[in-house]
């Protein structure tokens, strides 16, 4: 149905399945089952889903880091499943995880960030620019010969993701970058991704338990014990009370207030933000 | 038992180049059944702070009396006092190291002295406190559980103890929605049982809002407001100083009074907020 270079879609994920299994094959713990999206260019996409739902697992899918067990996922065209594309993949598709302490490795700044081009034979004086760019691009530059053990939560994960840039990725992937920041290092982080989706047009999937950080998002993904069970924009996801309730997600506080009011008799439209709210309340009566 | 914190002050590196003063003359009083919570921003002290209510890190200046013993004392018997104060530190499931659960749990109670038997008596009934099925998890490995598991089978490796104060810092970081409120529901049904004082770090002001009848707000290690949440949350002057966020119905309320319309009182969660918006209609200032 859909034409890849039509809608300019980046990734497309066919019917796709992996489950985790030991060395001598035996089976471990489903990943996904019988998943189907895809992904338009330049598009901010949010995965919520419990702990355990396929979040990840869908994410390593995505570089290549696990191929599926059935089903086909390419990334601008190429199918990651084929050995010879992989390098290709992994430099298109750019991941930071969770614990910004393990994603450095090396002690000045600016050493971190040539790692991954050096290993793709990237001449110097190239290395060089991306480096400029790159830490320009998550306002970290003036700590470019600095050690990065002494930054903040949030410092870190923009270095990461800085080194992540260096390679000159399409698609940028948050798993749970978030997590273990506080809420300045959260919004420094969730500031980053959103300019790089805005100005750059760097195509972002984030993967998060906060339902706030998912209320901005063009797209929403709901993975339930490794299905997808919803698709839409948040305001579509977070009205569908049923399907809330099914994924274990959380309404944000906003949300929650709007649908008790209105069950209350107020006349008060569904809120996805505390900004919403407010307006619908003075608009009653 | 109370712990009364008496001019504590507290120097990293003293009289070197990376001299930081961390805690800079602290005095507060936490009661018996309280649940109170440390907020401020990051570095501000909160962990520091908490290390010392059971002589993780000792006294260099100022007092502190935990019930009956004096942690400013030079002589200090450590192990009464680390039973009677638990301590779950952040990501305390990374902590948990033994073949299984059981084993786990019942480490500390053999540390501090317990039979094996015994031990295994207090492992059982500390994690059927936390609502873990003991025949069903006993023997698993503890690397084998869930996210959520993991951190409640740390909890209770803490609790086997029957500690009279819970120390957390912060005890939802990384969890999923479903996860976090399964932790503090917890938090709610121990102060059932023998732990009467619960001392809690969290950047979540929601969670603050909503489990805690106290709170001390830390800033650049210093003692800012000893005061309640509620009160903390209606004084925007005190708010600004410290740059800490408030929970989202607070934001709401606060949202409305800048379009006209006054709340009487200060909703603290959604449920309040309903509450408190049917009661009283709200009129225009």
């Amino acid at each position: 149905m859909e034409n890849s270079t039509a809608n300019n879609v980046v990734i497309k994920i066919d019917n796709v399945s992996y489950d985790y299994r030991s060395s001598s094959d035996e089976f471990i713990a489903r990943g996904v089952k019988n998943v189907s999206l895809s992904i338009g260019k330049g598009e901010f996409c949010v995965l919520l889903g419990r702990n355990g739902s396929g979040k990840s697992t869908l994410a390593k899918l995505l570089n290549g880091f696990i191929v599926p067990d059935s089903g086909t996922i390419t990334v601008n065209g190429i199918d990651t499943s084929v050995d010879e594309s992989i390098y290709e993949i992994r430099s298109k598709v750019g991941m930071v995880f969770q614990n910004p302490d393990n994603q450095m490795v090396a002690s000045i700044i600016e050493d971190d960030l040539a790692f991954g081009p050096e290993n793709l034979g990237i001449p110097r004086d190239e290395i060089e620019k991306r480096i400029t760019w790159a830490l320009e691009t998550v306002g970290m530059s003036e700590h470019r010969k600095r050690s990065p053990n002494k930054l903040s939560g949030g410092q870190k994960q923009r270095v990461a993701i800085a080194s992540v840039l260096s390679m000159l990725p399409e698609i940028l992937i948050l798993d749970e970058s978030t997590a273990m920041l506080d809420p300045k290092g959260r919004a420094e982080v969730m500031e980053t991704a959103m300019r790089l989706n805005k100005e750059k047009g760097m195509t972002v999937i984030l993967i998060t338990h906060y339902m706030d950080e998912a209320v901005g998002a063009d797209k929403v993904f709901v993975l339930s014990e490794g299905e997808l069970i919803g698709e839409g924009t948040p305001r579509e996801i977070f009205s569908n009370v049923e399907l809330v309730k099914r994924a274990y997600l959380e309404l944000p506080v906003a949300s929650k207030i709007s649908l008790e009011l209105k069950e209350s008799g107020y006349d008060i439209p569904f809120a996805l933000t505390d900004e919403e709210l407010a307006e619908g309340i003075c608009k009653l009566k | 038992m109370q712990i009364k914190v008496e001019n504590l002050k507290y120097t990293y590196s003293p009289k070197t180049p990376f001299e930081k003063v961390a805690l800079d003359d602290i005095s507060f009083t936490i009661n018996d059944g309280d649940t109170i919570g440390i907020i401020g921003s990051t570095g501000s002290g909160k962990s520091t702070l908490c290390q010392h209510f059971n002589a993780l890190i000792r006294i260099s200046h100022g007092k502190i009396y935990v019930g009956e013993w004096e942690l400013h004392a030079k002589k200090l018997n450590l192990g009464a006092l680390r039973q009677a104060v638990g301590m779950l530190f952040q990501y305390p499931e990374y902590q948990l190291f033994a073949d299984t659960v059981k084993e786990d749990v019942a480490f500390g109670p053999i540390n501090f002295g317990k039979s094996k038997e015994d031990a295994d008596i207090l492992a059982r009934y500390a994690l059927e406190l936390v609502g873990l099925d003991y025949d069903e998890i006993k023997d698993k490995s503890p690397f084998e559980l869930s996210g959520g598991q993991k951190r409640r089978t740390a909890i209770a490796g803490i609790i086997a103890s029957r500690p009279e104060v819970l120390v957390l810092d912060e005890p939802t970081a990384g969890l999923d929605p479903q996860g976090k409120k399964e932790i503090l529901d917890l938090v709610t049904e121990l102060k059932k049982s023998y732990v009467k004082t619960v001392i809690m770090i969290s950047h979540n002001m929601d969670e603050i809002a909503e489990y805690c009848n106290r709170v001390i707000v830390l800033n650049d290690s210093k003692l800012l407001y000893d005061t309640t949440p509620r009160e903390l949350f209606s004084d925007k002057e005190k708010l600004s100083l410290t740059g800490l966020e408030v929970p989202h119905a607070v934001r709401v309320k606060n949202l409305l009074e800048a379009r006209g319309i006054v709340l009487q009182g200060t909703p603290l969660t959604s449920k309040e907020f309903v509450e408190l918006f049917k009661g009283g209609a709200p009129c225009a200032k």
